[in-house]
């Protein structure tokens, strides 16, 4: 299994979980089956052409999928990913 | 965790100097280096005024119904958030220079040189995401810009939503 960090701002979403499991092959599949177990969450992560919108990063194992393959990235069991808000302040 | 900050004049310039560029909005950045000394600065873009910005940053209430009730620009006068493809391309370049992340820094236009409850409550919720992307705390540092003639620059640890200032001893 794959774990997936999910950040404060999306745990309503979540019903308040910190840390889910997936077993998706690639970040859109794992996208696709965080949006079917917690409806809205795509939309959070990403804009309506589909891309990752730009007040979010998504790491696997400490490194952006922005330097990867993005997306496309693939996952594999063990794998650890992180879905990191923007830094942010008023 | 470094108790002061050593930075060179001509980057606390060049913060100013962006500070300046942006106002009346926030500016925002990091600064980088090695065991509290600061070598290099980045600016990164303020996306406050994006859509759907609002929904995956963790404003406090009062923050959030203010910024909901003022247009797009008119949002990076109260609050920043940072573009995060800005920040990951600084964060590659730290990282191959062989330096840490010492700094987070933004500007308040309006407002002194101190933590609002909107910082301390993004930097306490942050604290648990620098070490799983495998970036050490940073202290915040804030320009003022109150006075104009004389913006003001102050930086803190924010830590279980405390704060606590720490000196900057400015170098050549």
């Amino acid at each position: 299994m794959i774990k997936v960090r999910i950040p404060t701002p999306l745990r309503p979403l979540t019903n308040g979980l910190g840390e889910v499991e997936t077993d998706a092959t690639s970040i859109t599949a794992m996208i696709d089956t965080l949006n079917s177990a917690h409806p809205g969450i795509k939309d959070r992560l990403c804009d309506e052409t589909g891309e990752l919108r730009r007040f979010v990063n998504i790491y696997v194992n400490e490194e952006d999928i922005r330097f990867l393959m993005g997306k496309e990235t693939s996952l594999k069991h063990g794998d650890e990913v992180s879905i990191v808000p923007a830094i942010a302040g008023g | 965790m470094t108790t002061s900050l050593q930075i060179p004049q001509a980057i606390l310039d060049d913060m100013v100097a962006h500070a300046r560029a942006l106002d009346p909005y926030e500016c925002c950045g990091l600064l980088a280096g090695r065991q509290g000394t600061v070598t290099q600065l980045y600016r990164i873009k303020n996306i406050v005024a994006l859509e759907g910005v609002e929904k995956l940053s963790s404003f406090d209430p009062a923050k959030a119904a203010h910024l909901e009730r003022l247009s797009p620009a008119e949002r990076a006068e109260i609050a920043f958030v940072m573009d995060m493809a800005d920040f990951s391309a600084a964060k590659k370049d730290i990282r191959n220079k062989g330096l840490d992340l010492q700094v987070v820094y933004h500007s308040h236009p309006h407002d002194p040189a101190r933590p609002s409850v909107t910082d301390i409550k993004i930097a306490t919720d942050y604290e648990e995401i620098w070490p799983k992307i495998n970036l050490p705390i940073p202290a915040y540092l804030l320009v003022s810009l109150m006075d104009k003639s004389k913006p003001e620059i102050r930086c803190y640890w924010i830590k279980d939503g405390t704060v606590a200032a720490t000196p900057i001893i400015t170098t050549g």
